[in-house]
C-alpha cells in the first residue's frame, strides 16, 4: 500500500513515474528492525516515503550470520550510501525490536557522517491484545 | 564426573551420585571437580582433613556437594533463550527499564539518550552463573547510569527469569559492560578514513599528471613518494 499524497501535476504529467532521481531529501528517517536473525534499514523521507533499504541478507550474508552486529553495519552502510548521495545530512532513527543489530546499525550511522538528530523506540507493545506464540522449551 | 543430557526429573538425592564423603576415598582429582564458590573456603585443605567441616556445609543432606555439567548443546541453547528472556525484559519491563534510563519514569520514553542491548550472555558449564555482556549507546554519563541500574537490579532480574523460564536452578546473574561494539566501531572508522585519504591521494596523482603533461621529470621524482601511505 503506498501512501496516498495528493500531487498537483499529476494531470498534466499524466505519468506517476519514479521521481526517485530529482528529490533532494536534507531531512529523512531511519528505520531499522533487529531482529535476532536479520536487521532490516529502510531509510524513508519525513512522511514515510521509502527511499532505499539494506538488510543484512542482501548485503552478502546468509544464514546464521545475518543476526550478527557486523551485519547489521554493513547493511546499515549499504542503506545510507543512496541516501547521502540524495544528499541526506540529518536523520531521526527509529529503531524496533530486540537483537544485536540495533546498536550496530546506530553506530554506523553515526560512523557515516550523518547527524542523528533523535533516536526513537517504536518497538511494537500491545496493550494485552493477541495471545502470543507459546513459551520456548528448553 | 557425570555428564547429563537434561537434568533429571527426580531431585539429585535419589540418584547416585558419587559424593567425596560417601566412599571414603578422598580423592584429590575427584574433590578439584567442585567449582570453588559451592565448596567452603577450606574445601582444599580440607582434603584429607576432617569431614565434619564439609556435613556441617551441607546441610540436612548428609553434606552432599553436588556438581552437574550439563550437555554443551544444552548450555548453548539455555544461553540463547536466556538472551532473549532479557533482551524482551529491557524492552517490556517497566522497573528495568527505569532502571536503565532513569528519565523514562518522568514520560520520556520515547525519545532516548540512551540504548541499552544485550551483545552476548555467557552460561557456565553447570548452569548456575550466567555473565551478560551489556553494550551501551550513548554518552559517558548514560552509559554509567545504564550499568549502574543494571547491576542494582541484579535479583530482581533473576527472579523474574525464574519466572520466566523453567530451569531447576536459576542462575546467578552478573552484568559486565562490553565495548567491544565500541572498539569494532572505532576500528572500522579508522579504516574507513585510510580508504578515503588513499582515494584522494589517488585522485591528486590523476589531476596532477592531468594538468602537468609537459613537466615529466618532476612527475617521476614526485610519484612514488605520494602513493607511498605509512600507516602506523
Amino acid at each position: 500500500m503506498t501512501k496516498a499524497i495528493p500531487r498537483i501535476g499529476s494531470h498534466r504529467n499524466g505519468r506517476i513515474g519514479s521521481r526517485k532521481n530529482g528529490r533532494r531529501i536534507p531531512k529523512g528517517v531511519i528505520h531499522v528492525q533487529a531482529s535476532f536473525n536479520n536487521t532490516i534499514i529502510t531509510v524513508t523521507d519525513v512522511r514515510g516515503r521509502v527511499v532505499s533499504w539494506a538488510s543484512a541478507g542482501t548485503s552478502g550474508f546468509k544464514g546464521t550470520r545475518r543476526g550478527t552486529p557486523y551485519a547489521a553495519q554493513a547493511a546499515a552502510v549499504n542503506a545510507i550510501h543512496t541516501a547521502v548521495d540524495q544528499g541526506m545530512q540529518r536523520a531521526e532513527v527509529m529503531i524496533k525490536g530486540p537483537g544485536l543489530g540495533r546498536d550496530a546499525a546506530l553506530r554506523a550511522i553515526r560512523r557515516s557522517g550523518i547527524l542523528l538528530s533523535f533516536v526513537r523506540d517504536i518497538t511494537p507493545m500491545p496493550h494485552n491484545g493477541c495471545r502470543p506464540p507459546k513459551k520456548r522449551r528448553v | 564426573m557425570l555428564v547429563l543430557a537434561r537434568p533429571p526429573p527426580s531431585p539429585p538425592l535419589n540418584l547416585s551420585l558419587r559424593s567425596p564423603l560417601a566412599h571414603g576415598d578422598l580423592n584429590p582429582n575427584r574433590l578439584l571437580l567442585l567449582l570453588p564458590f559451592h565448596a567452603p573456603p577450606n574445601s582444599m585443605a580440607a582434603a584429607t582433613g576432617t569431614r565434619r567441616r564439609r556435613r556441617r556445609s551441607g546441610g540436612g543432606r548428609g553434606g552432599l556437594e553436588v556438581t552437574c555439567m550439563a550437555n554443551q548443546r544444552r548450555v548453548r541453547m539455555v544461553a540463547k533463550q536466556i538472551q532473549r528472556e532479557l533482551s524482551d525484559m529491557l524492552l517490556t519491563d517497566k522497573v528495568l527499564q527505569y532502571a536503565v534510563l532513569p528519565e523514562a519514569s518522568l514520560g520520556a520514553d520515547r525519545y532516548l539518550s540512551s540504548l541499552t542491548t544485550i551483545s552476548d550472555v555467557e552460561v557456565s558449564g553447570d548452569l548456575q552463573v550466567v555473565k551478560v555482556y551489556v553494550s551501551v549507546f550513548g554518552d559517558e554519563r548514560g552509559r554509567e547510569v545504564a550499568i549502574a541500574g543494571l547491576k542494582a537490579k541484579a535479583k530482581y532480574v533473576r527472579s523474574e527469569l525464574g519466572r520466566r523460564m523453567k530451569l531447576r536452578l536459576t542462575p546467578e546473574i552478573r552484568f559486565i559492560e562490553d565495548d567491544s561494539l565500541e572498539r569494532g566501531s572505532r576500528v572500522l572508522a579508522i579504516l574507513d578514513r585510510l580508504k578515503d585519504e588513499k582515494k584522494r591521494i589517488e585522485e591528486d596523482d590523476e589531476q596532477f599528471e592531468q594538468s602537468n603533461i609537459s613537466e615529466e621529470d618532476e612527475d617521476d621524482k614526485d610519484e612514488p613518494d605520494e602513493r607511498i601511505i605509512y600507516v602506523k
